[in-house]
């Protein structure tokens, strides 16, 4: 749910109970106000009345003209009355109306007054506005007030999401499109909204910081294994004099050749980790027309020995191929996948290579791996192999995705399979 | 022969030197850029070593004052950075060859041998050792003045042992040597066993001692 609907909720559920409070609240005070003033028009009227009839006091026969206002007069009825008490009651009461053929409030004021001393009773009506009309009117009111309270906070809200929120939207687009090691960093633009230019300015400065942790970091890893080349130049050289001392004896000599091959490992697998970061701080940017058919031919050329000592079958079907690359890095490609396919081929084995146009592929014949998913990751290696460094299918990985070509492994009929594919 | 070695590190040239000293070769070191120029402008060399990363700049600058100078010292290129760059401009700016840490020292020689002999014998590019003569330019053996068919890597071989005469080579040297990159997916012991075997049949039959002397758990040595 959008942060803008919760608050509209919370909104539109306190106005709505607002509303529904103040509908029998207006309607208590607004009768009460209401009979109040009919009482106090009702307590005048019958004072101007009184006032009225005083002046006519003198009349001797005020009572038959009392009478016959009683008659002729529709709300105001004046009657001897037998009581003597002076006093007033105020009531309501239904009366029915004969000329709407309905019944109506009316409001009473009976009061005995002395007339020439005679107690009369004067009984003034008023006619009172309906309770369900008023009922009705105050509902009516109050749900155009719902529907226009509702309708225009729905409004206010869309509007506002558009508009208003556009800025952060974007902002979160941005960030989900994000990429460490793509994306230097994130440009936003200044809003109205101080909140959102605190957050676009908080993620600015946090890419920023990530982004030089990151380059510091490949920076690191290219450092280190340069500054490690001049150390093992150093172990390499004093072990080939170590080899000159004469009187060396068979035991020194075998452990001094497997410290050299340790120290080729290890200048193997650095000048890999080199290559790896150089790829990454993209050290290889430089293009141009390779016949891929002539440089894999040439490798083929080269290593086909290798291949007939291990016993290894060559099948090849090469079709003129050209691409636009960076030679180097297509050497190093070509080279890491022969090799890695030479390497883990049993004796009597197939090696397949074909080169089609914007399309290289090769194979060699072996059994299933057990985490097929795991092929290109640095140092996996299935079987433990001394020779390989455990980095060449990453490099070759990291080729491809710094280059945008499809590198893929397939597994099929007893074959391994790696294809790349050069044109996007 | 002078050789003059310029290298920062100095573990590393001591045994650059000590192991170049036994081909009888004179070694003289420069540790910066600073002694490295005043050495190059009053002496002559055979050969320089040329450190690229050197604390007080840059060794391609060196380079650029030999040849601005119109030295004709013969000069390889050493470096870390191993970068494609370095050795595009190196071999542009007129270096002789380019090696990357970390190397074996027998490649060291013999690259040092190869750079030597094409600076000082233009011609008559021989290496002789008594009854062999290896033409370098013709790439041909004589034994006792009668050709030898080597194949190529039995040819790479027998250089790169005279480069190293009287020195143990180990295997991995030697592999490294003639195969690049490619080492990496030879099983050393038969890769090299085969061609030496070879080498020192043909060299057998065309009546040559038998100089190549196996080491045991090593390599192999060119003695006498």
């Amino acid at each position: 749910m959008r942060l803008l609907q919760v608050s509209l909720r919370s909104l539109l559920l306190y106005s709505l109970l607002l509303v529904l409070i103040s509908m029998p609240i207006s309607y208590i005070s607004i009768s009460a106000i209401l009979n109040h003033e009919v009482d106090e028009t009702l307590q005048l009227q019958s004072e101007q009345f009184l006032k009225h009839v005083k002046s006519f006091e003198y009349l001797d026969d005020l009572e038959r003209d009392l009478e016959v206002l009683d008659q002729l007069t529709y709300n105001i009825h004046i009657k001897p009355s037998p009581g003597s008490i002076p006093g007033q009651t105020f009531e309501t009461l239904n009366v029915f109306d004969s000329l709407e053929q309905i019944e109506r409030p009316y409001r009473m004021l009976s009061s005995i007054v002395k007339i020439k001393g005679m107690p009369y009773r004067l009984t003034i009506s008023m006619s009172l506005v309906d309770n369900h009309k008023l009922l009705t009117a105050i509902g009516l009111v109050q749900a155009v007030l719902i529907l226009a309270l509702t309708g225009g906070l729905l409004f206010i809200n869309r509007s506002l999401t558009r508009r208003l929120w556009k800025p952060f939207y974007k902002t979160l687009d941005k960030l989900k499109a994000y990429e460490v090691d793509k994306n230097e960093t994130i440009d936003t633009e200044q809003t109205r909204i101080s909140e959102f230019n605190d957050l676009n300015k908080t993620i600015g400065t946090l890419t920023g910081r990530n982004r030089k942790i990151f380059l510091q970091q490949k920076e690191f890893i290219e450092d280190a294994a340069h500054e490690l080349q001049t150390p093992l130049a150093v172990f390499q050289a004093k072990l080939d004099l170590l080899m000159q001392q004469s009187g060396l004896s068979e035991g020194a000599a075998e452990l001094i050749g497997r410290l050299e091959q340790t120290a080729q490992r290890m200048n193997r697998l650095n000048k890999n980790l080199l290559l790896l970061s150089k790829i990454d701080n993209r050290q290889f940017s430089q293009t141009e027309n390779i016949e891929l058919d002539a440089l894999v031919g040439e490798y083929l050329t080269k290593l086909k020995p290798r291949m007939e000592e291990n016993g290894l079958q060559l099948i090849e079907s090469i079709r003129p191929a050209a691409i636009n690359a960076n030679r180097t890095l297509i050497e190093v490609l070509a080279t890491n996948l022969l090799h890695n396919a030479i390497l883990h081929t049993a004796s009597g084995g197939s090696i397949f290579v074909t080169v089609e146009p914007g399309r290289l592929e090769i194979g060699n014949t072996g059994t299933p791996l057990q985490s097929p998913e795991r092929i290109f990751d640095r140092f996996r290696k299935e079987t433990n192999h001394e020779r390989g460094s455990g980095l060449g299918l990453a490099i070759v990985k990291k080729i491809c995705e710094n280059f945008g070509y499809r590198v893929s492994y397939a597994f099929a009929d007893g074959k391994h399979l790696f294809t790349i594919r050069f044109n996007s | 022969m002078k050789i003059l070695i310029i290298e920062d590190e100095r573990e590393l040239v001591k045994s650059m030197a000590q192991y170049l000293r036994q081909e009888s070769y004179v070694c003289e070191v420069a540790y910066t850029a600073q002694e490295a120029n005043e050495k190059i402008l009053l002496f002559e060399y055979d050969c320089i070593l040329l450190d690229i990363n050197l604390p007080d700049g840059n060794g391609l600058k060196i380079l650029e004052t030999l040849k601005a100078n119109q030295k004709q010292d013969g000069v390889i290129i050493i470096t870390a950075r191993n970068s494609l760059d370095d050795k595009v401009t190196g071999l542009n700016l007129g270096a002789d060859d380019y090696l990357a840490k970390p190397f074996f020292l027998p490649e060291l020689a013999a690259r040092v041998s190869a750079v030597i002999r094409r600076r000082h014998f233009n011609g008559s590019n021989r290496i002789s050792f008594h009854e062999i003569t290896v033409d370098l330019l013709g790439k041909t053996l004589h034994v006792n003045q009668k050709p030898v068919e080597l194949t190529r890597k039995e040819y790479d071989l027998l250089v790169f042992l005279l480069a190293n005469r009287n020195r143990v080579v180990s295997k991995n040297a030697i592999a490294e040597h003639l195969s690049g990159d490619d080492a990496e997916l030879l099983d050393k012991f038969d890769f090299i066993y085969t061609h030496m075997k070879n080498l020192k049949r043909k060299l057998a039959d065309a009546g040559s001692a038998d100089y190549i002397k196996t080491v045991y758990g090593l390599g192999y040595k060119f003695t006498e």
